[in-house]
C-alpha cells in the first residue's frame, strides 16, 4: 500500500475535526454551513480513500458508502446540536445506519437486535427524560460548549492512532468466511464450524448455537446484571415520600405526579 | 463487502465523534447520547473482526455490547433524573464541586 495514506487520513481527519469544530454551539451562533461543507468534504474524502485503498476492484459497496456517510454526518450533527430532541432524532440515523452496515455484514439478527433495542427501547427512554427534563428556553449549557478545541485534539489523537496501524491491515485477507477456521484454531469456541454452518447462510442459527453453548453462562451473567441495573435504577431514580410526625405520608401515595410534581 | 479495514476505519471516526460529544458539550443527556455512538463504532469493529476470523464469535460479543449499552442507559438516565432533582438544570457543569 502506498505509504502516503495515513497522512491522507490524518488530514482528512483534521478536516472532519475543523468541520465539528465550527458546527459546535456557541453564544455567538456557529458557523453551521461552513461546517457542512467541510463535513461533507471530509466524509467524501474518506470514503473515495476507503473504496479505492480498501476494497477488491469490481465490488459493488454502493450501500456501505452511502450509510457509512450518513452515519458519520449523523453522529457529528449528534455531538454538535443545541437542541437535545433534535440530537435523539439524528441519534435514531445514526443506529438505522448501523444497521444496514451490520446487514451489509451478513449480521441481520444483530442488525434487528440493534433497531428493538437502541431504537425501541433505549431511545423511547432518552424522550421520556428529555421531556421529564426540559427547561423552558435554551438553557446556557446548550449554547455553550466546554472546551471543543480540546476534546477534538484527544479525538484526533485517538483516530491518528489507529489510522497510522491500518497499512498493516493490508495482509489480512479479505474473503469474510476465511479460511483461518480451517487451520488449527478451531478450539471448542468455534461451534458454528463444528456444526457446519456457513456463516453467511446461517447466521441466525449460528448465533443460537454460540449463545447456549459455549456462551451460556454468560448469557445468565447478563440477565442477571440486567436486574441488578433495574434495581439500581429504581433504587436512584424513586420519588422520596415525605413522612410527617404520625408516620403517614403527607400526600397519599396514588396521588404522587397529580398534586406534587414529578421531580 | 468492504473488507475489515473500511470498518475500523469507520468504527474509529464514530468513536472518536462520540468522544468529543462526551467531553465537549455540557448537557447531561447529549452526553449519554454520545456514549451511545461510542458503543455503534465498537460494535462495528467487533463484527468485522469477528467476520475477518471466519467466526460467529462477533456477533455474540456485540450482543452482549447490546446488553451493556442497555444497563448502562437504564442507570445513566436513572442518574440524570436524580441530579436534575437536586438542582433543576441539565448543566454537567454545576457538578464541578471536586474538580478543584
Amino acid at each position: 500500500m502506498n505509504s502516503a495514506i495515513p497522512y491522507i487520513v490524518y488530514a482528512l481527519f483534521a478536516l472532519g475535526g475543523a468541520a465539528v469544530y465550527l458546527a459546535m454551539p456557541k453564544p455567538s451562533g456557529s458557523q453551521r454551513r461552513a461546517a457542512l461543507v467541510l463535513g461533507m468534504g471530509a466524509v467524501a474524502g474518506l470514503m473515495v480513500l476507503l473504496g479505492t485503498q480498501f476494497v477488491a476492484p469490481n465490488s459493488n459497496n454502493f450501500f456501505f458508502y452511502l450509510f457509512a456517510s450518513i452515519a458519520v454526518l449523523a453522529a457529528g450533527r449528534v455531538v454538535t446540536h443545541p437542541i437535545p430532541t433534535y440530537s435523539a432524532v439524528y441519534f435514531a440515523l445514526v443506529i438505522l445506519s448501523v444497521a444496514v452496515l451490520l446487514v451489509i455484514q451478513r449480521a441481520e439478527f444483530l442488525a434487528v437486535a440493534l433497531i428493538i433495542i437502541y431504537a425501541g427501547a433505549i431511545l423511547v427512554t432518552y424522550a421520556f427524560v428529555i421531556m421529564l427534563a426540559q427547561q423552558s428556553g435554551a438553557a446556557s449549557a446548550d449554547v455553550q460548549a466546554r472546551e471543543p478545541l480540546t476534546a477534538i485534539l484527544v479525538a484526533f489523537v485517538i483516530t491518528g492512532a489507529i489510522a497510522g496501524r491500518i497499512e498493516q491491515l493490508d495482509s489480512i485477507p479479505i474473503n469474510p468466511t476465511s479460511h483461518r477456521v480451517a487451520q488449527n484454531e478451531s478450539s471448542e469456541i468455534d461451534t458454528a464450524g463444528q456444526l457446519g454452518l456457513d456463516v453467511e447462510k446461517e447466521h441466525t442459527r449460528g448465533i443460537g448455537a454460540l449463545m447456549f453453548g459455549p456462551y451460556v453462562i454468560v448469557v445468565e451473567l447478563s440477565g442477571i446484571l440486567l436486574l441488578i441495573a433495574m434495581v439500581g435504577a429504581i433504587a436512584i431514580s424513586r420519588k422520596r415520600v415525605p413522612i410527617d410526625d404520625t408516620g403517614e405520608p403527607r400526600i397519599p401515595i396514588g396521588q404522587i405526579g397529580r398534586e406534587a410534581p414529578p421531580f | 463487502m468492504p473488507d475489515p479495514g473500511s470498518y475500523i476505519l469507520l468504527g474509529a471516526v464514530l468513536f472518536a465523534i462520540g468522544l468529543v460529544g462526551f467531553l465537549a458539550r455540557r448537557n447531561l443527556i447529549v452526553m449519554f447520547l454520545s456514549t451511545e455512538i461510542m458503543f455503534q463504532g465498537v460494535v462495528l469493529n467487533v463484527i468485522a473482526f469477528g467476520r475477518l476470523h471466519g467466526k460467529m464469535t462477533g456477533d455474540v460479543y456485540g450482543l452482549f455490547l447490546l446488553v451493556i449499552a442497555a444497563v448502562e442507559a437504564g442507570l445513566a438516565l436513572g442518574l440524570i433524573v436524580l441530579l436534575y432533582r437536586r438542582k433543576h438544570t441539565l448543566d454537567a457543569e454545576t457538578w464541578s464541586a471536586m474538580s478543584g
